[in-house]
């Protein structure tokens, strides 16, 4: 079907307003959290309600139109990128339809930010946990397709294990309920196998959440270390403590001067070589003793001073620079990438030790800021992306710290997902056969492999569509 | 090992040889009939393949006990603290297959939310791994989630990463009575969620189970913690505060995963946690009668579950499947009519059934176990 004409049927959907065409309309949505990549959507449509989403959907099924499912497009992988199909953007679609606080459980729409949902729960005493750093605009549907962490996901778990039930409109144009917001279901996992599907499987209408009691004491402290190889062995020794911190980040010394550079400085001590970041919760007589064992762990593994919050506005500036760490990066350079690669939690002081030697070898500047408890490593490298020397020492480095990641035991992803960025690197960890299987698990939701094509996983690895048009394109563009 | 499975999986392929998955073959005998006299078994495929305890994390084999995984990793202070229904005697990969959980699901979430990666074999005897061995992953598609409570229609589960936990300085469980009617019951419920108390586990038992695991025979609730000595004792208090409590048995849970040993019928009635006490009263209504019917529920589940040594009239069923309008009904252990009748398939859209056909083409992994497609 010709683009005007779909965008014309589109527009006769959801009003001409909220279909973009033009490329200076459509610049915004080239790109994700991660700058590097950038792709032109053929146009951009953004339902405002449950029912046009899924005339939506089903229109793009009858025009047989591949398309991009997006969010607040805060990802960082480049998986909400639409390389010349049709991007549905679902921020339009921000209504909370139910808060249970008897039954610790919300309803919301895709479009509901993060944030906002917390806003809401918080005055009930309870708390929506996964919080990814960019809490403050990513939206609850876009969390589910990514599988989203963030730094409470230590203690409390990712998206998976917060969502208790997702309707969605299949890429078909089918209606499915996964999962059950009044209780147990029967059958296979299919919420289990939805959450983190990068958009992959089909479009979420909406969303019931578990809703966690805030835990009744909360203590959050800094302790500062004079070498990154200590500040990586406490945070290992604390893991085998058992002790369970809400939370666990680390940031090196590259990372805190740009924070205490910025408008967002959280006071952290400007000549550390590393900080980590320790909150403690539950019940306030456990919690006291707990500190004072993970006092004592910094202590004797060589940490300068630990210093607790003295209350809430000093809990929250220690927060702030950890958050928006990756904000203030922007100061460095116009480009940044990060990865994030999951290690095991034994192997931080030597992967780390690792990166410094590829950033030296590749003359790259890395920012180390990450979920250390999880061992989710966030290697950033702030770069211009209009260098192409400097690009490619950057994909280098990039690629080297991958490997080593990998070699330690590792995944390539702990919570940002594959999307575009890691398309290449899915191979480093799954056979043909386990990636065949993975194949064989979108057909079964989208047998066109119309939502969010040439994404996760790559087309060749696909036994079933070899020989297809879009592996033939895939192919041809691999040089690209 | 797994070679060998694969290898059978292959030849049963090719002779269209219908096969039912086998761990320990000591437990698990609730599920629909399969019909096959024809078996492959993961019992012989047991022990640790990866264990760094300072990660938290192992990787067994398939046919690895409970009991084995929970002395392995008892040694290192550590453990897997699902302890699903029934007894130590089966195997990991039975637990992970049938998604099944126990009364630790309260504290710990339930076995998908622990399983990091596994190793499978497909029904066209491909080897397939998700996840991985590291403690948060979201590479690929998850093939995890997906056979996880599979109950084998997709593959043969032949190995498993799990997420451990250190084993809690002290522990201890407390019981007291619980209102007998549905108000003072919820009341009672609603003030424990709301206690300063962060349970492992938090159980509702009936007379008949109560008696079983050693306490009085009335209706009672039991309430697990662990920690730290000040956060146990901070626990205990609170929940004194709230009524008479009582110290339970130390093998109370044991014997309660144990009670099944023997029944004709177990199923669960599931809903939301507010209408536990009035799906409790309920269902108590229902199966009032002969028999010594034992119940448990878990509080913040919202999710009753009877054991009885009978077989249940189908009308009585039926009742308690519709109980409250939003309620559910999992049978686990049934003669065979209950199940035609109650539950015919649980795979029966179509992307489940798009899903069978795709990890098992022959349809010779435990046909029949999750129903019938049509």
């Amino acid at each position: 079907m010709a683009t005007e004409r779909l965008a014309n049927d589109l527009a006769g959907i959801v009003g001409e307003r909220f279909v973009l065409l033009r490329p200076s309309e459509l610049l915004v949505y080239n790109s994700d959290g991660l700058p590097g990549y950038r792709r032109k959507p053929r146009l951009a449509v953004f339902p405002g309600s449950r029912d046009e989403t899924i005339e939506v959907v089903r229109l793009l099924a009858q025009a047989g139109a591949p398309f991009v499912p997006r969010g607040a497009g805060t990802g960082l992988s480049g998986g909400a990128l639409a390389d010349d199909v049709v991007l549905l953007g679902l921020h339009r679609l921000k209504r909370v339809i139910s808060i249970d606080a008897e039954n610790r459980r919300a309803t919301v729409e895709p479009g509901v930010v993060n944030l906002a949902l917390n806003r809401i729960a918080g005055p009930l005493g309870l708390l929506y946990a996964p919080d990814p750093s960019s809490e403050a605009a990513c939206t609850i549907g876009g969390n589910v397709a990514e599988n989203a962490g963030g730094p409470h996901c230590l203690k409390y778990g990712v998206t998976l294990n917060h969502i208790l039930a997702i309707t969605a409109v299949l890429p078909t144009g089918e209606i499915v309920t996964l999962g059950s917001d009044t209780g147990e279901r029967e059958g296979y996992d299919l919420l289990g196998a939805f959450i983190g599907s990068e958009g992959c499987f089909g479009v979420a209408l909406d969303v019931t959440v578990k809703l966690t009691r805030k835990p009744p004491s909360v203590r959050t402290m800094l302790a500062d270390f004079t070498s990154v190889d200590d500040a990586a062995r406490v945070t290992s020794a604390i893991i085998a403590s058992g002790i369970v911190p809400a939370a666990l980040e680390f940031m090196d010394s590259a990372t805190i001067q740009v924070v205490e550079s910025s408008i967002y400085a959280a006071g952290y001590p400007a000549d550390a070589a590393a900080v980590l970041l320790i909150e403690l919760d539950g019940l306030a007589a456990g919690v006291e003793a707990d500190v004072a064992v993970v006092r004592g762990l910094c202590i004797e593994g060589g940490a300068r001073e630990v210093k607790v919050a003295g209350n809430e506005a000093e809990r929250l500036r220690l927060w702030q620079g950890r958050k928006k760490a990756f904000g203030a990066m922007g100061r460095l350079a116009p480009h940044l990438v990060v990865q994030d690669a999951v290690i095991p939690r034994t192997r931080l002081a030597e992967v780390l030790a690792t990166i410094a030697r590829i950033a030296a070898t590749h003359r790259v500047h890395v920012c180390n800021v990450f979920h250390a408890g999880d061992g989710n490593l966030h290697p950033n490298i702030p770069y211009n992306a209009d260098d192409p020397d400097e690009s490619e020492r950057v994909h280098l480095a990039m690629q080297e710290i991958m490997r080593a990641c990998v070699d330690a035991g590792g995944s390539i992803t702990g919570e940002h997902g594959v999307g575009l960025d890691k398309l290449n690197y899915i191979e480093l960890i799954f056979s043909p056969d386990s990636l065949d299987a993975m194949c064989r698990l979108r057909s079964a939701f989208d047998p066109d492999r119309r939502s969010n094509p040439g994404k996760v996983v790559p087309i060749h690895s696909c036994q079933e569509w070899k020989g297809t048009p879009a592996a033939s394109r895939e192919t041809a563009g691999a040089s690209a | 090992m797994t070679g060998q499975i694969q290898e059978r999986v292959r030849e049963a392929g090719a002779a269209r040889t219908p096969l039912r998955i086998t761990g320990r073959s000591s437990w698990l005998t609730a599920g629909r009939p399969v019909d096959t006299t024809d078996t492959v078994s993961v019992g012989d495929l047991s022990g640790v393949s990866d264990y760094v305890p300072g990660d938290l994390t192992i990787t067994v084999r398939a046919g690895t006990t409970l009991a084995d995984l929970a002395r392995l990793t008892g040694e290192q202070g550590q453990w897997f603290p699902i302890n699903p229904y029934g007894s130590d005697l089966g195997s990991i990969g039975a637990t992970v297959a049938t998604g099944s959980s126990g009364p630790f699901s309260h504290g710990f979430g339930t076995i998908r939310d622990l399983v990091l990666g596994l190793e499978a074999v497909t029904g066209d005897a491909k080897v397939i791994r998700g996840g991985g061995r590291v403690v948060k992953n979201v590479a690929g598609f998850d093939l995890v989630r997906l056979m996880t409570g599979s109950w084998g229609t997709l593959g043969v589960i032949t190995e498993v990463t799990l997420r451990l936990y250190a084993l809690p300085a002290h522990r201890a469980t407390i019981a007291m009575e619980a209102p007998t009617d549905p108000e003072p019951l919820a009341e009672r419920l609603r003030a424990i969620l709301n206690a300063p108390v962060i349970p492992y586990a938090l159980e509702l038992v009936n007379e008949e189970m109560s008696r079983r695991i050693g306490l009085p025979t009335r209706p009672m609730i039991l309430v697990e913690v662990g920690g730290n000595s000040a956060a146990v004792s901070a626990q205990k208090d609170a929940l004194g505060k709230l009524g008479a409590v009582v110290e339970g048995p130390s093998d109370c849970w044991e014997t309660m995963r144990a009670s099944e040993k023997g029944a004709r019928t177990v199923f669960r009635v599931s809903g939301l946690p507010a209408g536990l006490a009035m799906r409790w009263d309920a269902a108590k209504r229902i199966l009032d009668g002969p028999g010594d019917a034992m119940m448990h529920a878990s509080i913040g589940r919202g999710t009753v579950r009877c054991i009885l040594a009978n077989n249940l009239s189908l009308d009585a069923v039926e009742r308690l499947a519709t109980v409250d309008p939003g309620s559910t009904l999992i049978l686990e252990t049934a003669p065979a009519p209950l199940w035609n009748k109650l539950s015919p398939t649980a795979i029966g859209d179509r992307v489940s059934q798009n899903l069978r056909q795709a990890f098992d083409p022959f349809g010779i992994l435990n046909p029949g176990i999750l129903g019938t497609i049509s």
